[in-house]
């Protein structure tokens, strides 16, 4: 059996914010650890019928909710300057 | 996702916020930066730990409660030339396998073993383990865990120290600090590559289903609460 997971981007000033709703169950880690405050609850559910979790603008891609999430269900691309 | 996750499997079957997952990411990254997925065989054990049994793409075997690193031993003995890794919560390493333990680290058997401590039965529903602090609350202790007539968390990590032999690794991290943990299951892996001894690294983990917290007081226990029993950091080295 092979899973598809549907990746969602947000496109945001320092960088990609991409969230895998597939596998997001909404434990929440990621939020209290993000040091800017910037990911909240999401409109989208994930896998277990939980809300999933999006960043806002000040999101600095620092990755350390990509680190936390226990299930890979975030991916941080950032924006290389010019 | 590390490579050597096996993607078909995931989302895995551990609950939400489980430190099982954060400890196996470590692992999966150490297992990809070392190159050595194809002569890794896992080995896990009965608990949340066994989750994990179709959770890599590697050799896997599922062993009785607190065995698996008997036959982790067995394997390696048979095979020296793969790198064995044995899987095991709290509950399986430090109270019904704690003679299995403490038996291969005085042995001195070229194995590695990683301990994931939440403080308590996790699959069963959450009962009190020699692990659980003082005044918590679990399923057996309703009223706080009372250290007069069930005394004080066993120090396991000191107490696999103790008997191990100059040449083992063994160190504690925790799943607050991600890059520290990877480091110690890195070095305890190339500890088993060099065939230098035995290596264990227990990792604090997180269990917000049974302990019954929120995200913040998830972080809030395992970064505040815990280390004041369960000092973090490398007990036995080889310089």
């Amino acid at each position: 059996m092979t899973m598809e997971f549907q990746p969602r981007t947000q496109e945001l000033e320092k960088g990609y914010f991409t969230l895998f709703p597939g596998l997001c169950k909404g434990c929440g880690l990621c939020i209290e650890k993000c040091p800017k405050k910037s990911l909240g609850w999401s409109d989208v559910l994930g896998v277990y019928g939980t809300p999933s979790v999006r960043a806002n603008s000040d999101c600095i891609a620092c990755g350390i909710c990509r680190d936390v999430c226990p299930d890979c269900a975030i991916h941080i691309e950032k924006k290389v300057k010019h | 996702m590390p490579q050597s996750w096996r993607a078909d499997t995931k989302p895995h079957k551990f609950c939400p916020g489980c430190g099982h997952g954060l400890v196996l990411k470590c692992l999966g990254q150490a297992i990809d930066e070392l190159g050595i997925q194809g002569k890794t065989v896992f080995g896990c054990d009965i608990g949340c730990s066994l989750l994990s049994w179709d959770f890599f793409n590697l050799d896997s075997v599922q062993t009785h409660h607190g065995r698996t690193t008997p036959v982790v031993t067995g394997i390696k003995r048979a095979r020296p030339e793969l790198i064995c890794i044995a899987y095991m919560g709290d509950g399986g390493g430090y109270s019904i396998g704690v003679q299995h333990l403490i038996s291969a680290a005085a042995r001195d058997e070229k194995i590695t073993a990683i301990l994931a401590n939440n403080t308590q039965y996790a699959m069963t529903g959450g009962q009190m383990a020699p692990t659980t602090m003082p005044g918590q609350k679990t399923e057996t202790t309703p009223y706080g865990r009372d250290p007069e007539t069930t005394g004080f968390p066993l120090h396991g990590q000191e107490m696999v120290a103790s008997v191990s032999r100059e040449e083992a690794y063994v160190a504690r991290g925790s799943i607050a600090n991600l890059r520290q943990l990877k480091s110690f299951i890195k070095k305890a892996l190339e500890n088993q590559m060099k065939e230098i001894g035995f290596s264990f690294v227990e990792a604090l983990s997180a269990c917000p289903t049974n302990w019954r917290t929120n995200a913040a007081e998830t972080w809030d226990f395992i970064e505040e609460k815990m280390p004041v029993y369960f000092k973090v950091g490398e007990t036995r080295k080889n310089e």
